[in-house]
Parts: structure tokens; sequence; C-alpha cells
């Protein structure tokens, strides 16, 4: 029968599993592919990076608002590093969607076959507005399990 | 048992779905613009509620939307009317498993007011601004979606997160939420699941309604024997429901259900759920990969009979030959056994606990086999050549269907959903909770 008259249906590409060390966070969301990219050199230091949909856009800075230095009219190695691994996290097909690019998901290998079809250019957002999110991520694995019923996850099956 | 005789639902089934199928065209379409079809629709529903005490409202409620007057009131009314359907069809579709499984319907144990706590007061602010967002949600219809209306929501569901009296509410318009924000980037008219957004909006919108009452416990002991489990998740929650039998001290043998849910993030998956899962729930989830009974002392029982898991009345016992009792008692299942409480039901959350006796499987399964999830513990596959397995017996999209919780293939232990879950409860140093907690730990203080 036919997906429209049926209450569960398993999403077709589910978020996969990923070492999560050098890019805690990563999410496609509200139109943005964005996340938290740890410093290479300072253990203390994040880079909040984000790239929009359709614009194209992105933008790197410390979650102090202090710019990328790495951003230099093009995407830096900390933008690189989050389309890498949001490849790995959401799939080619996924982001691809996600993004809204022109490229063939089948042909994305890595993350960086994707760069050049990022038309935009830096576009500052505000850092708080990407880390905020970042906190509410952890926040979701700081709460304490419940052992009531929810019959509503009925409806959620992967 | 002649599962196999579940072919076509009873005709009242049908006839009601095709109702709804009307009134949901509305949600995709938006109440902000009814067409003569939704309207002639939502005059159905309310031809069909004549008799009922939900009249009086319904036709005020129609009336009141169809002079554009929108309030979340008449948009609740709706969501009942729409419920009461899906609980008729529940029924009836209840009824007809028991006839073809010749077991007597599920009791409901009845169970007196405790000393439960009261929900604190913002939770009616949260509730509220839920109410509100579903009408936007219903006015914009589901295929009309747009960021604008979906993200003021974000913040009302985060706060709620904290809030145990709102597990169901957050579970429910988490998972819901997330699926809308998926089809964005959105190009054109979006392809909405018509009958699963429409139920996840109504059972929403019923379910803030007004707050939780305090659950109704009993305590009971006795030794529970687990005969399947089910793994549920959307990005933020996972909940793990095990299936067994509780045989009561001083009483027969009962079917239970035990559930935990974890607040996750969506790279926590597989094995790593486990060390979620334990943090409340050790001893559940050590007995699911060991195949031990468990014993409980003055464990609390709901009247739907869910036990609530406190790890600390348990212990794990002997081990158990899970599935040869499995399919003893599930020949005849006892009337006291797993059921939804009469608000809750709906066909979609049939979960019937049978066992399918390899007799049944010659030529394959005797009904389509459907909602396996994702997991290395069990596989469709693992049906092939099987001794029988224990199922959930699920109605969706208009037919029966049987998904496996363990199957049984001549070795010690069955195959089961779960039972690699201890495997990640030890938690390793470098897994992905591991370090996310540990951030958590960091940042999560630097801000409090
Ligand atoms: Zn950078």
């Amino acid at each position: 029968m036919a997906k429209e008259n049926r209450s569960v249906i398993q999403p077709r590409s589910l978020a996969r599993a990923r070492k999560v060390d050098k890019v805690p966070f990563v999410e496609l969301y509200a139109g943005r592919l964005q996340g938290v990219v740890s410093s290479g050199s300072d253990e203390d230091r994040v880079y909040v990076s984000y790239f929009e949909a359709g614009t194209g856009n992105f933008y790197c800075s410390t979650n102090n608002n202090r710019p990328c230095g790495g951003l230099r009219g093009s995407p830096c190695k900390h933008l690189a590093s989050l389309l890498d691994e949001a490849l790995l996290q959401y799939g080619a097909e996924r982001l691809v969607h996600g993004l809204g690019l022109s490229a063939e998901p089948d042909k994305v290998k890595r993350g960086g076959d994707l760069l050049r079809f990022i038309k935009g250019g830096p576009h500052k957002i505000e850092a708080g507005v990407v880390f905020s999110r970042f906190l509410t991520y952890l926040h979701h694995v700081s709460v304490k399990p419940t052992t009531a019923p929810i019959p509503e996850m009925g409806w959620f099956v992967r | 048992m002649a599962l196999r005789d579940l072919k076509t639902p009873p005709a009242s089934v049908t006839e009601a779905s095709a109702a709804l199928d009307a009134l949901d065209d509305a949600l995709v379409g938006g109440f902000g613009r009814l067409s003569a079809a939704n309207l002639e629709a939502l005059h159905g529903l309310h031809r069909s509620f004549a008799a009922t005490p939900l009249a009086g409202e319904l036709a005020a409620a129609i009336a009141g939307i169809s002079r554009s007057e929108f309030l979340d009131r008449h948009f609740l009314v709706l969501a009942a009317a729409r419920s009461a359907v899906l609980g008729a069809m529940h029924d009836a579709l209840l009824a007809q498993a028991c006839a073809a499984l010749g077991r007597p319907a599920p009791e409901i144990e009845a169970i007196a007011a405790g000393a439960g706590q009261a929900a604190p007061p913002q939770v009616e602010v949260w509730l509220e601004s839920a109410r509100h967002w579903l009408m936007e949600l219903a006015l914009a219809g589901f295929a009309n979606l747009e960021l604008e209306i979906l993200l003021p929501f974000q913040a009302t569901l985060d706060a709620m997160s904290s809030e145990p009296a709102l597990v169901r509410q957050h579970a429910l318009l988490g998972g819901f939420l997330e699926e809308m924000l998926a089809v964005f980037p959105r190009r054109g008219e979006i392809a909405a699941p018509r009958r699963r957004w429409a139920d996840l909006w109504a059972r929403a919108l019923v379910l803030a309604a007004g707050a939780p009452e305090p659950l109704r416990s009993r305590p009971t002991s006795g030794s529970l024997t687990i005969y399947g489990a089910d793994l549920r998740q959307h990005d933020h929650l996972a909940t793990l429901v095990v299936y067994g039998a509780l045989a009561e001290e001083g009483a027969g043998t009962r079917l239970v259900r035990a559930s935990v849910s974890a607040s996750k993030v969506d790279v926590i998956q597989g094995a790593e759920l486990g060390g979620l899962f334990a943090e409340v729930a050790p001893n559940l989830v050590a007995a699911l990969a060991s195949g031990q009974r468990l014993t409980l002392t003055k464990a609390p029982l709901l009247g739907c009979g869910d036990l609530i898991w406190e790890d600390s009345r348990t212990n794990l016992g002997a081990k158990a030959g899970a599935l040869v009792e499995a399919a003893k008692l599930l020949a005849a299942a006892p009337a006291l056994r797993p059921c939804l409480a009469p608000a809750d039901r709906h066909p979609a959350l049939i979960d019937e606990l049978v066992f399918v006796p390899d007799s049944e499987c010659a030529g394959g399964p005797p009904l389509p086999i459907e909602r396996i999830p994702t997991t290395e513990d069990l596989l469709a596959t693992d049906l092939a050549g099987n001794k029988g397995f224990v199922a959930l017996l699920r109605f969706d999209g208009g037919a029966w269907g049987l998904q496996p919780l363990a199957i049984d293939k001549g070795k010690p232990l069955p195959r089961m959903v779960g039972a690699g879950l201890a495997a990640g409860a030890k938690g390793h140093k470098s897994s992905s909770l591991a370090t996310l907690k540990e951030r958590a730990g960091k940042l999560l203080r630097k801000k409090s």
C-alpha cells in the first residue's frame, strides 16, 4: 500500500555513526550545514562553521566570533572537515540535497569533492547561533534516561 | 492459532480509514484554505459523531473553522475526534486478532491513584505553546510548510527536554519536528506522508491538551523471563521495549512490557545505545544478552502491563529457555497482558505478543514481515530456517504484519533485538558517547 496511507515509515537514509573527536558536531538544520570543528593546535579552541543551502554562502570563526584566519574568499580547512564529516554522517544523497547542490551523489567520494559546487562566498553569522545548537546537542547526551513508557515511540522505527 | 486468517481487516476498519483520509487531506492542504471537498469531509466526520458526547463540540469547532475563527480549542476537538475514530478501529482490529489467535481480550488492571507529584507550572506554558504551534501547522498544511512556521517551536521543545512529566510530549514533538525539518531545503510542494503526519499531529495535540496525570502503579514481585525486545528511535531519543512473562508471587503468570528511553544524538547508534540504557537499567540490558531471568522485588507495575524499571529492585537469576516457554505461554495468552490505555489506542500501536512456530512458517511467514529495526542483533534473513520466533502482531497500511523480536535458530540463545547492547554498555573511552559526554561535562558546566 502507498506510503501516504501508512502510519509507520522507516526513513530511507539514516544518519550514520562516526568518530566525533575532531568534529564533535555536524548537522543539517534549517537550510544550513553547520557544525563545530576542533582546532588542530589548541585543545580548548573550537571553530564554528557553516554552509548555507541555496546561496552557497559559508563562514568560519571561533565561538567567540573571531574570524578564522584560513578563510580567504574560499572555504578554510575547517569547512572542508565539516563537509568530510557531514558526508560520513549523512551520506552523499542527503548531504547534496540538504545543501541544494547540483552534484551527482554517486560521484561524491570525499566531502572535498563538493567544494567546487559551492557557489557562494564568506558571509558572517553570529557563531552563537550555531554554538547554542551544539550546547543543546550536548545536553541531549546529558539527560538521564527514563523508564516511563512512551507509547508514541511506536511511530519511530529505524 | 491462525495468523494466516488475518488476511483482511474488518470492513468497519476499512470504511473508517477512508473517512480519515478525507479528513487528513485537509491537514495536508491546510485549514487556512479549505476546499469544498475538505469541508464536506469535516461535515462527514461530524455526522459520524451525531449520537456521541463529542457531537456538540465538533459542530462548534467545524463552524468556527469554517468562518476562519482559528482557536487551538477547535483543532483539539478535531484531533480528539480523529483519535476516537482510530481508537474504535483499534478495538475492532484487536477483537479480530484475539478471535483469530483464540485468546481473551487484554485486561487493564484498575490501580488506585498514588501520591504522585503534580506537574510544575511551566508545563502548562509549554503545552499551550505546543497547541498553538500545532494549530499553525494545520493552518498552513503539511504540503506548504515553511521554516518560519517550524523553527519558532524549537526553543519550547528544547526547554521541555528536561521535564520528566513531559517525556511523551517531548519524544513525539521532537521526532515530528525533526522529520518535517528534514524536507528542507524544499523543492516545490512537500510530498507529505499523509496518514503518518496526521497521526503525529493529532496525537501531539491530544497530549498537549493538559498536564499529564501522575502514573498509577502497584508493587509486584516475581520472576521475569524476557521473550523479546524492540528498539525504536529517532535522532534524539532511543527506546528499548522489552516484552516478557512475569510469574507473580501469589498470582499467576502474566505478560509485561518494560521500557527504557534515552535522550541521544544521531551519531550515537547500535551497541553504543547500550551505554545510555545501562545508566538506569544495567540488569535489563545484561539479561537481554545473557538470557537470564530477573527476580523483581516490589517493582512498580502499571495497569496496562508496563513495569517501571527500577534496577535496584531487580536481580539477575538463572538462565531461561525463553522461547520454549514463550511457545507454551503464548499459545493461549493470559488476559493480563500489555495493552494500550483507552486514550492511547491506535491501530499502529497494537503490539500483541505472539509465538510463530516453525510449522506455521512452511512456505514463508504467515503474514508479511515489517518494522525490523536496524540492528545487527536480528536481521530479516535470520528467519530462514527458524525453529519458531517471537513477534509482535502489527497493523499498518490496511494490513496485518509480523515484527520479529526474537528468533530461535536452534542455538542456546535466540537471535534477539537488543542482545548486542550489553557490549556497548561497558563503555569505551574512545566511543562517540564518551567523547560527547566529556565535552558536555566541560561546556555545560562552564555555561551554568
Ligand atoms: Zn576555519
